[in-house]
């Protein structure tokens, strides 16, 4: 990531010109936080710290927040609600329209073979569709391969709330690095055996055969999420919990 | 026309409640108020609009339920806050803002023994700012931030003062007061006003709270400007929204 400065910016700043990427190849991408009022003003819509990807010739803000707002991509833990006679309604986030999923958007899905899935359920899945005025709709399997890519419905386990943040953080491609989130490793490196699903709705899902390790994996992310702990804390955290568990 | 001060610096903690989407604490002359912002949420069918979300702003006073006055200091800062939020992005959802008063100054000229909810106008900048903080910690997509403050006009050996943040006393004996609150475009967001007042003198209060509410945010070189401090009239509101994002942003960020 090429990023020089990152400044502070909060609902309505200007934005400094050489901050914007310049890049005439590819077209200036605006991500999170970030509004575009014509004909050519970018200007932030929340508080926090403004990134710019030369690379990428993109740009957002970066921050965190709880209420979690889909977008197509995202991969996301959603509870079954109900099902309708060609769909399932599911829950993304409390107290939000129930987001929908399709009884044939899973792998090998057809009308007579289709998964059977009860209020209550969880699933592993990606949004399909997001717009503001229609309800998002997610799926369970891949469109392009027809396979399912590790989504699907999550057996057993328990599932803890973290912040949105704390769920990029954990799903980012090198969260050790860039994330400065260690505890996964260094929990796998005390012996413990969990499986592990995180959701940018702020969800993280934990099974395996141990309760009690899933329960210690649980704490040890809320409390590194809620604490603030840097890498150090969560050695120190990390080995704590695990000496309760002998 | 003089100007004064009674209050002392503003104070804000961000995210005191743990379960609601964003949440605020903001104390300052006198008034403490806590917000809490949930949303982009489901409206209630009543309330669903095709095209914007709902802003709905609950005012709980610090003891007894809520009357008349507290509709009615809801209804002015729903109908200015909904102008900075930037509701077309979430049609058929609500924002709910639900501000709890905790504390108000009280008048020692007056024996007050029972603590009935009276809210006047005073306490809207509190309402106003906290408001706008817990919508800040909750990251819900505002145009721009906002700041108000109010100014009485208050009679004093035959002359007139303005008082920025007056004190109950202050209220009481005021011919007018008036709130106000800018944009940090410096638009004029909100202006409400009770009492007898001449237009040279709305026009003088609003210099006053434009003073309060706008004054430029100083660079970095200039930042040991704003402690020697030189306008003397009223806090920085601008200033001290900016420094609580800060910190705000720097304790979410810490792993950047």
């Amino acid at each position: 990531m090429t990023t020089t400065e990152r400044p502070l910016v909060l609902p309505g700043d200007p934005i400094s010109p050489d901050l914007i990427p310049s890049s005439t190849s590819k077209p200036l991408r605006l991500g999170p936080g970030l509004r575009h009022v014509p004909p050519s003003d970018i200007v932030p819509v929340v508080a926090g710290q403004l990134i710019t990807n030369h690379q990428k010739n993109s740009m957002w803000v970066e921050y965190n927040s709880n209420r979690y707002i889909p977008a197509p991509g995202d991969l996301i833990i959603a509870q079954i609600l109900r099902s309708g006679p060609d769909l399932y309604f599911t829950s993304i986030s409390p107290y939000t329209p129930p987001a929908t999923l399709p009884h044939l958007s899973f792998e090998s899905a057809t009308k007579k073979t289709r998964p059977q899935l009860a209020p209550g359920a969880l699933v592993y899945a990606r949004v399909v569709l997001a717009n503001k005025h229609m309800d998002p709709e997610i799926e369970c399997v891949s469109q392009s391969t027809g396979k399912s890519d590790g989504l699907g419905e999550l057996k057993g386990g328990m599932v803890f709330d973290v912040s949105l943040q704390f769920a990029r953080r954990l799903l980012m491609a090198k969260s050790k690095e860039e994330g400065k989130v260690e505890v996964l490793e260094l929990l796998g490196g005390e012996g413990l055996a969990f499986e592990i699903a995180v959701g940018r709705n702020g969800k993280v899902w934990v099974g395996g055969e141990d309760v009690k390790a899933i329960v210690v994996v649980g704490r040890t992310l809320r409390e590194t999420d809620e604490g603030g702990l840097g890498v150090e804390a969560q050695r120190k955290l990390v080995r704590r919990l695990a000496k309760g568990m002998k | 026309m003089t100007v004064s001060t009674t209050s002392t610096a503003p104070a804000a903690a961000l995210g005191v409640l743990p379960r609601a989407d964003g949440s605020a604490k903001y104390s300052h002359a006198g008034y403490t108020v806590t917000a809490s912002v949930n949303g982009p949420i489901e409206a209630q069918r009543r309330d669903e609009h095709p095209y914007e979300a709902h802003v709905d702003v609950i005012v709980r006073p610090a003891a007894g339920v809520g009357g008349t006055r507290e509709r009615h200091l809801e209804s002015i800062l729903q109908s200015s806050l909904s102008q900075i939020i930037l509701v077309k992005n979430f049609p058929r959802s609500l924002i709910q803002i639900v501000l709890q008063v905790e504390d108000s100054p009280e008048n020692d000229y007056v024996n007050t023994k029972l603590v009935q909810a009276s809210l006047n106008f005073s306490i809207m900048p509190a309402l106003f700012q906290t408001a706008v903080l817990a919508l800040l910690s909750a990251g819900v997509p505002i145009r721009a931030t906002a700041t108000a403050t109010a100014v009485a006009i208050v009679p004093q050996d035959g002359t007139k003062r303005s008082v920025v943040d007056p004190s109950p006393r202050d209220v009481e004996i005021a011919q007018s007061v008036h709130v106000l609150a800018f944009t940090s475009h410096d638009e004029l967001l909100l202006a409400e006003s009770e009492g007898d007042f001449t237009v040279k003198e709305w026009d003088d209060v609003y210099e006053t709270a434009k003073d309060v509410c706008c004054r430029p945010v100083p660079t970095k070189e200039g930042m040991e400007m704003v402690l020697d401090d030189e306008h003397t009239n009223g806090p920085d509101l601008r200033h001290f929204l900016r420094s609580t994002m800060e910190n705000k942003v720097a304790s979410d960020l810490h792993w950047k």
